[in-house]
């Protein structure tokens, strides 16, 4: 039996396809049309899917959508019927996409795919909940869903048993820690639904001190913290429900100054605000998981939603809150919502036994070694083949001792926002220049950005200050926790400002090539860490083939790119097919 | 050759100038549906003082939870998109 989760039209569209039970094909949109955070109909995605698994449309047994169109629908009327005639301007720009494809999601199911059998439709935060639960090692746990908004809610908690889902309380818009963190970092001048993790990055820059820092105090004004976590905004603060810009005059004033321009230089002002952000939404989040946990009575909590990204946060749930395990889900975001709905379908309103646990991501597309040497052949680039596996690691560890950046291109293509070891840009993160070289030459993005550090999960403890046993969130690099102070210095370049680490941890089951190389590099640099950042460029998406991958380090700084057995250096061949500096972007 | 070009012009010439008709037609009508309908049916709910959005603080409440009890429903209701 195959389900087809899909999700699309507002950001990070993705589909999802479930073979038996098993998640067997998943990848967002933006990989393929090559346009972050794609919200189009994601027909490239669905059409890789199927591919896959070489079948047919025909094939599929049930579609699943992963919010109730017409609920949202509901929500956007009756925000304009409340703000009129403040609303007018929105109401001009948005309402044509509802009746030109959002409410019109069945016909274009139909004419696109040509699908012919049933179409079903949960509620947003249901298919966040099951994309947390449903593929988590647990039989029982505490839920947790928060996010922007979906049709109503914005955030929500029940619990999950077996098969079975049941979402207890929620907050329903406008209030939302999402939509607060979004405006502080349209406040910041950076850009909603994508820059969130940058005012992350910017918090530890700024005064992380309750007692002294004037902004968090100020932020507590706008909104009002009950003990049991649940939260209520004095909107007078905010704009978003009623236009595309967030923050109101008011939370300027609040702030002391105007909101700021893209790619305007942070001062003081800028860190601290960001830093008490964080402060509130941790103060936030740690009185909901406590109200959930008593609530709940688990000691397992799985959690999915686009704050469920905060991975400064969620490095801190376990020793913070009455919880043991935890599970979240490689892309909890939007775009993890089509595997969601996938496996809510066949899970629970089929009643088929749970029989997949996401171990890995590796969920995206993959090319054989023939089908790379056509590329390269193809395009005439120069290059060379490793005799073995062995021979590959060996040789790439030594170019990465030597200071070089490399591009690590190997098996599928991951899922969610991280790359982990499938197409990742790897450095030595003892070289104290690499984060400058990184940033100037490949990644053109702010200097205040950290880059995360992958480790073997057999060394972590001996480097980080992990909960141990070290969460399996780890793996999906959605945790950071301190770097143990007497090896801070020795990896300057993924050392963060508060002496934090946003680590990867990789189990030699999960990718043994990649885990052996970082023990190769071990061996020659007396550290088993790598810099490990997505291999793209800023305001690209993750690269997905051959071609994306070879573009992007002919553009930028890359020394070498390891494609499957081949490696192809590049001063070897034709100088830049395109200039990356044009293309970096927010 | 130059004929060729000068009818994909004119051609997309005619397309800009048929979504420039378009984008006023669909602005005046979606101003009109915004005036007379949203507008009207706001009115009267301010006056009869129903509110759609929650947006006061309320704070001698002792929770801002809401009850949600979303758990699994009969088939027929994943038909719909409500």
């Amino acid at each position: 039996m195959y389900v087809l989760g899909i999700s699309c039209y507002y950001h990070d569209a993705s589909a999802a396809l479930l073979k038996d039970g098993l998640t067997v094909a998943a990848a967002e949109e933006e990989r393929f049309t090559r346009k972050k955070h794609d919200v189009s109909f994601p027909i490239n995605s669905i059409n890789y899917c199927l591919k896959s698994q070489n079948i047919d449309v025909k094939d599929i047994d049930y579609i699943g959508f992963y919010e109730k169109p017409i609920l949202k629908f509901e929500r956007v009327l009756y925000q304009h019927l409340e703000c009129f005639p403040k609303s007018y301007r929105t109401f001009l720009s948005k309402l044509p996409s509802w009746f030109n494809e959002k409410l019109r999601i069945v016909k274009t199911i139909r004419k696109e795919l040509g699908y012919k059998k049933d179409v079903l439709f949960i509620q947003h935060h249901l298919a966040h909940a099951a994309s947390a639960f449903l593929v988590s090692p647990f039989k029982e746990a505490a839920i947790l869903t928060v996010d922007g908004v979906g049709e109503w809610t914005t955030t929500s908690y029940g619990f999950g048993k077996e098969n079975n889902i049941n979402l207890i309380k929620e907050i329903r818009f406008p209030h939302s820690i999402g939509l607060l963190y979004s405006t502080v970092t349209a406040y910041l001048g950076f850009s909603v639904n994508n820059s969130e993790y940058k005012v992350m990055g910017l918090a530890p820059y700024g005064d992380m001190n309750r007692k002294t820092n004037p902004y968090y105090r100020k932020l507590l004004k706008v909104v009002d913290i009950k003990n049991d976590g649940s939260y209520r905004f004095d909107m007078s603060y905010f704009k978003y429900h009623y236009t595309n810009k967030m923050p109101s005059k008011k939370l300027c004033e609040l702030f002391d100054g105007p909101v700021s321009k893209a790619g305007a230089e942070m001062e003081k002002r800028h860190k601290d605000i960001a830093a008490a952000l964080q402060l509130v939404t941790e103060d936030i989040l740690t009185k909901i998981l406590n109200h959930v946990h008593k609530e709940t009575k688990s000691e397992n909590i799985v959690m999915a939603g686009g704050v469920a990204l905060n991975s400064v946060f969620n490095g801190k749930i376990l020793s913070s809150t009455p919880f043991k395990k935890i599970w979240i889900h490689p892309n909890s975001s939007d775009g993890g919502t089509s595997l969601g709905v996938s496996s809510y379908i066949y899970n629970t309103i089929l009643g088929k036994k749970r029989n997949y646990i996401m171990k890995d991501a590796y969920l995206g597309p993959s090319f054989s070694d023939e089908e790379i040497q056509k590329f390269l052949d193809a395009n005439k680039i120069k290059y060379s083949i490793f005799k073995n596996k062995e021979e590959l690691v060996n040789k790439t560890a030594k170019i990465i001792y030597d200071n070089n950046v490399v591009g690590w291109f190997h098996g599928r293509l991951e899922w969610g926002p991280r790359a982990l070891g499938a197409r990742s840009i790897l450095a030595n993160p003892c070289n104290p220049n690499a984060k400058e070289i990184l940033n100037e030459k490949v990644k053109h993005r702010e200097k205040f950005r950290p880059f995360a550090p992958v480790v073997c999960d057999d060394d972590a403890l001996k480097y980080f200050d992990c909960d141990n046993p070290i969460p399996e969130p780890t793996d999906f690099m959605l945790m950071v926790y301190p770097i143990i102070s007497k090896w801070q210095k020795k990896i300057p370049s993924v050392t963060h400002i508060d002496g934090s680490g946003r680590l990867q941890t990789i189990r030699k089951n999960q990718n043994p090539l990649y885990y052996n190389l970082i023990k190769e590099f071990g061996r020659l640099a007396g550290m088993p860490i790598l810099i490990n950042t997505s291999f793209n460029i800023r305001g690209e998406p993750i690269v997905c083939t051959p071609q994306d991958a070879y573009k992007c380090m002919m553009g930028t700084g890359i020394d070498y790119l390891v494609i499957g057995k081949f490696l192809i250096k590049r001063e070897d061949n034709p100088k830049d097919m395109w200039d990356s500096e044009k293309y970096a972007n927010d | 050759m130059g004929i060729k070009i000068f009818l994909i012009g004119i051609k997309s010439g005619q397309k800009r100038f048929g979504e420039s008709i378009a984008a006023v037609v669909n602005s005046l009508l979606l101003s009109l549906v915004y005036f007379i309908g949203v507008g009207g049916t706001s009115i009267i709910a301010k006056l009869s003082r129903k509110h759609f959005l929650d947006l006061k603080l309320e704070e001698p409440r002792k929770s801002y939870w809401e009850e949600l009890n979303l758990s699994k429903e009969e088939m027929e209701k994943y038909y719909k998109q409500f």
